[in-house]
């Protein structure tokens, strides 16, 4: 065994000429990673993070190319190689993991064989025994029973198709694994258990490690070093421990307070509370009346009853895993998608049964600010249509002149420049200024209630505290009640009045966050808790506790009845 | 002053530093190129149908259209610098020759081009129109409507357009431009519909809807305001797509021998020419001309419909 470093990058320049000039993806890049060592790189989407693992690959989107530097492979130059040399090296010495890699399995091809094709490019034909002996061996070596091999990746969960996809990464015993947002569309559930996995396998075979992504919590749980990257440099770069708990980039700094903790200092900074606006009727806000919605044979949502008086502004929150059914509930709320049973009563008026007038009375009242912030705006028009034609249409508008102040301010209050922003068009700003920009409308609207459905899932996580803190002002100065829907507990727990926690379109738990989320009797909540990666070195998953055994809690969830952890003034939910 | 962020920057273009001739040459070439609708095969499509239409403009004023009548000139004539099988030349009279008719061919394109490209544009304008409203009907309103146009659509593309026109024209007997344009426009609205239904059907879940719904905005609004202006590259590249194929229909009816009788067309002189066995005779100038012309029109609209590609889809633009 040699002590040579797996990966050295010298002084790595990659550049992508645009239509706009060259735009350089990463700047003077210098790393080392040792053998049997995991590095994490994280940073924002476009600071260079996949781009970089792609040129050690060599398989840069055209027309980007390495502008200068050097990658060497334990001793090899890789930008030296041949084609079929790089091809040869490809999954054999480096092995790379693609984001979303549970889309990149052949679904009309069973898994064994497409574990046997990259064995028989590598190393031509063999005998079937043997071909069939070593992915079994892959695949019992990441936690799968030998005979998933014989399936089709549909009749995998997704948390098992990534890690068939692991499997194909270390098939070879490569020198290096490059791993890109491995868990980015998994829960924090099963995120876990293929993070533990992937270390794993990568201990086992003690090759070097790269693992791509954007949560500071994920990597303190996973890797040794950290790089962090910004706008294509490499800004800090140190073990773990050094970065976690003495950062000295104020980039690093931002990253690692952006990650809300549950208990410790909340990133609000509650002022005023507003009083919600006057209401002409005594009948509750929003009502829910046995609203049950079924998906052909599946039920997404269980028969569920709520009030929210609205009298006194409130958040509260909705949290779930992705299939708990927490989204079917925003869209039944927002008269999207009509309830299979029940009802859904707006002040008194069922929302299903609303004529013109009431129908639009309803849409000024309640509003939305939903996930994916890039497909909010038309990209026909500049941004500032969104929020003016709404604005107009429910007759807010006085003037055009007033329209344009309401504007200014309401842009004013979620902290960006009218003059810069408002009069560009969708695809010129990023994500963040998106989604300010969708709040910034909500507030211009000023309805009662509005929905906010993964507000934050897209934004990249620096900005995150910022938009949730303004969207935590609307309820604050602005009086309006909000229904937060998310997967991230941490937040809910500085933001909400109250929390429902969904598993498979039940209620299992339900009270004021400090009880809930601060100490969870459930068995699912305690598991979700016990799941999320905290950027904190002694606290691993699961608290640290030795007999914690995520299975077996597992199936406690399905069994457990739900728990009720007392009541807020203003929100009735029947108990079931 | 409001403390704003800093990620006000981030959307900015990096704008490179210092950049030696050739790169400052390849910029501008890109920055012209920026312009999506100043590609170059847009750029010769259009001129050259616009260079038929001018042609029939100009030649309007400039040349006898009174030539296209039969007997006007002397028959065969070969076209200017060639000699027939008699031994004729051409002469400056007639700069492409005459049919076997005694009709000037100059005098016979000037009026003839424009009529194909009439019929071409009318019926595909109509067959458009009806394709967006059934597409955006069946897109957003579904349920049972969608399936009946669905269905409708589905079945008369699988009907050949040429065989039913010609039981038509048949019966029909003499036709006027137009009566051809509406016949024709009733098989060319099949794809638009489709492709519209389907583009209407994605659009329905896109955020930019779900916003505009939740704006109170009516379905007219939601229909014409949000999602029609998005649609407008690929109603254009549809539209030339079916302008080439009613032009391909009309002229396949005229060669024929239907559609028009008394109108000069492309496609009827080319049918005249090949009854009176000119291919034989080897009066070439009196099909090849037309079908020289039908030739260039394809091209053009091919062009326009490769340059339009490019409009609606990035990713085929090239840093040339």
């Amino acid at each position: 065994m040699s002590d040579k470093p797996v990966l050295t990058l010298r002084d790595l320049s990659i550049e992508f000429p645009t239509p706009k000039g060259v735009v350089q993806a990463v700047k003077n890049l210098d790393l080392t990673i040792q053998k049997g060592r995991r590095v994490g790189f994280i940073g924002e989407s476009g600071s260079g993070k996949t781009t970089t693992a792609l040129a050690v690959m060599q398989m840069l989107a055209e027309p980007g190319r390495v502008a200068s530097g050097s990658i060497d492979l334990v001793g090899t130059d890789v930008l030296a190689l041949t084609e079929e040399e790089m091809r040869k090296t490809r999954l054999s010495r480096i092995a790379y993991i693609p984001q979303g890699a549970m889309n990149s399995l052949n679904p009309v091809m069973r898994i064994e064989p497409q574990l046997w094709d990259g064995i028989i490019a590598h190393e031509g034909h063999m005998e079937r025994a043997e071909l069939k002996r070593r992915s079994d061996a892959a695949l019992t070596s990441v936690g799968l029973p030998a005979h998933t091999g014989e399936l089709f990746p549909h009749e995998l969960s997704g948390g098992m198709k990534q890690r068939v996809c692991i499997a194909l990464g270390i098939i070879l015993n490569p020198d290096l694994i490059i791993a890109d947002e491995p868990t980015s569309a998994l829960d924090v559930v099963t995120q876990r258990q293929v993070m533990q996995t992937l270390n794993d396998i990568q201990a086992q075979i003690g090759s070097g490690l790269i693992l791509i992504g954007h949560d500071m919590g994920l990597m303190a749980q996973s890797v040794d070093e950290l790089a962090v990257l910004k706008d294509g440099e490499l800004v800090e770069h140190g073990t773990v421990k050094q970065i976690i708990e003495a950062p000295k980039h104020p980039y690093t700094q931002d990253l690692i307070s952006s990650v809300p903790l549950v208990g410790g200092d909340s990133f609000l900074n509650p002022e005023r509370n507003a009083e919600a606006p006057k209401r002409d009727s005594s009948e509750p806000l929003l009502r829910f009346e046995k609203v049950r919605k079924d998906y052909g044979a599946v039920t997404a949502l269980h028969p569920m009853s709520f009030a929210l008086q609205g009298d006194t502004p409130q958040i509260i929150s909705i949290v779930g895993q992705s299939g708990s059914g927490k989204s079917t509930m925003g869209s039944i709320m927002l008269g999207f998608n009509p309830p299979s049973q029940g009802r859904v009563l707006f002040e008194g008026q069922d929302v299903a049964a609303m004529n013109a007038a009431q129908s639009l009375e309803f849409r000024k009242n309640v509003q939305a600010v939903f996930q994916d912030p890039y497909a909010c705006f038309n990209p026909f028009y500049r941004v500032n249509h969104a929020l003016k034609f709404p604005f107009k249409q429910f007759g807010l508008a006085q003037s055009e002149a007033h329209t344009q102040q309401a504007m200014e301010e309401a842009c004013d209050a979620v902290g960006l420049d009218p003059d810069l922003v408002l009069s560009r068009y969708p695809h010129q700003l990023s994500g963040g200024q998106r989604q300010r920009l969708i709040v910034a409308r909500a507030l211009m609207l000023s309805p009662k209630l509005l929905i906010a459905d993964e507000p934050v899932s897209m934004v990249d996580a620096s900005l995150r505290a910022t938009i949730l803190s303004n969207i935590y002002d609307l309820k604050d100065k602005y009086g309006i009640s909000i229904l937060y829907i998310t997967h991230d507990l941490a937040t809910a727990y500085h933001v909400s009045d109250y929390v429902m926690v969904l598993y498979k379109g039940h209620v299992v738990e339900a009270g004021p966050p400090k009880e809930v989320i601060g100490q969870p009797q459930h068995p699912y909540t305690q598991l979700l808790i016990d799941s999320i990666p905290w950027p904190d070195l002694d606290r691993a998953w699961g608290g640290g506790r030795s007999d914690w055994d995520p299975e077996t809690l597992e199936a406690e969830a399905e069994r457990a009845s739900a728990v009720y952890r007392g009541d807020v003034v203003g929100f009735e939910l029947a108990r079931v | 002053m409001p403390n704003y962020s800093t990620d006000d920057n981030a959307a900015e273009a990096e704008t490179p530093v210092s950049m030696t001739r050739a790169e400052r040459r390849q910029a501008r070439r890109i920055r012209r190129f920026d312009n999506p609708w100043m590609n170059p095969k847009l750029i010769w499509g259009v001129s050259l149908l616009m260079g038929i239409i001018a042609l029939g403009l100009i030649g309007r004023v400039l040349w006898d259209p009174e030539l296209v009548f039969t007997g006007s000139a002397p028959l065969k004539l070969p076209p200017l610098g060639f000699e027939n099988l008699r031994g004729q030349p051409g002469v400056l009279d007639h700069p492409l020759g005459t049919d076997g008719g005694g009709r000037d061919m100059l005098a016979l394109i000037i009026i003839g081009a424009p009529n194909t490209l009439f019929v071409g544009l009318l019926a595909s304008l109509i067959g458009m129109s009806i394709g967006i409203f059934l597409g955006f009907s069946a897109g957003f309103l579904g349920g049972r409507i969608d399936d009946t146009i669905r269905v409708l659509a589905d079945v008369m593309i699988t009907i050949p357009p040429l065989l039913i026109l010609v039981v038509f024209q048949s019966a029909f007997g003499d036709v006027t431009l137009t009566i051809m344009a509406l016949l024709i426009a009733g098989f060319v609205w099949q794809s638009p519909t489709r492709l519209i239904r389907a583009q209407v059907l994605s659009m329905k879940q896109s955020g930019y809807v779900q916003m505009a719904q939740l704006s109170g905005a009516s379905t007219g609004h939601i229909m014409f305001k949000e999602m029609l202006p998005n649609l407008v590259p690929y109603l254009f590249g549809s539209f030339i797509a079916s302008v080439t194929t009613s032009i391909v229909t009309a002229v396949g009816l005229e060669v024929l021998g239907l559609g028009p009788q008394r109108i000069p067309t492309l496609g009827r002189t080319i049918y005249e020419a090949i009854n009176a066995g000119a291919l034989i005779q080897n009066l070439w100038w009196w099909w090849g001309i037309p079908t020289l012309l039908l030739a260039t029109m394809f091209i053009g609209l091919l062009l326009i419909n490769l340059g339009l590609d490019e409009v609606s889809n990035p990713r085929l633009r090239k840093l040339s």
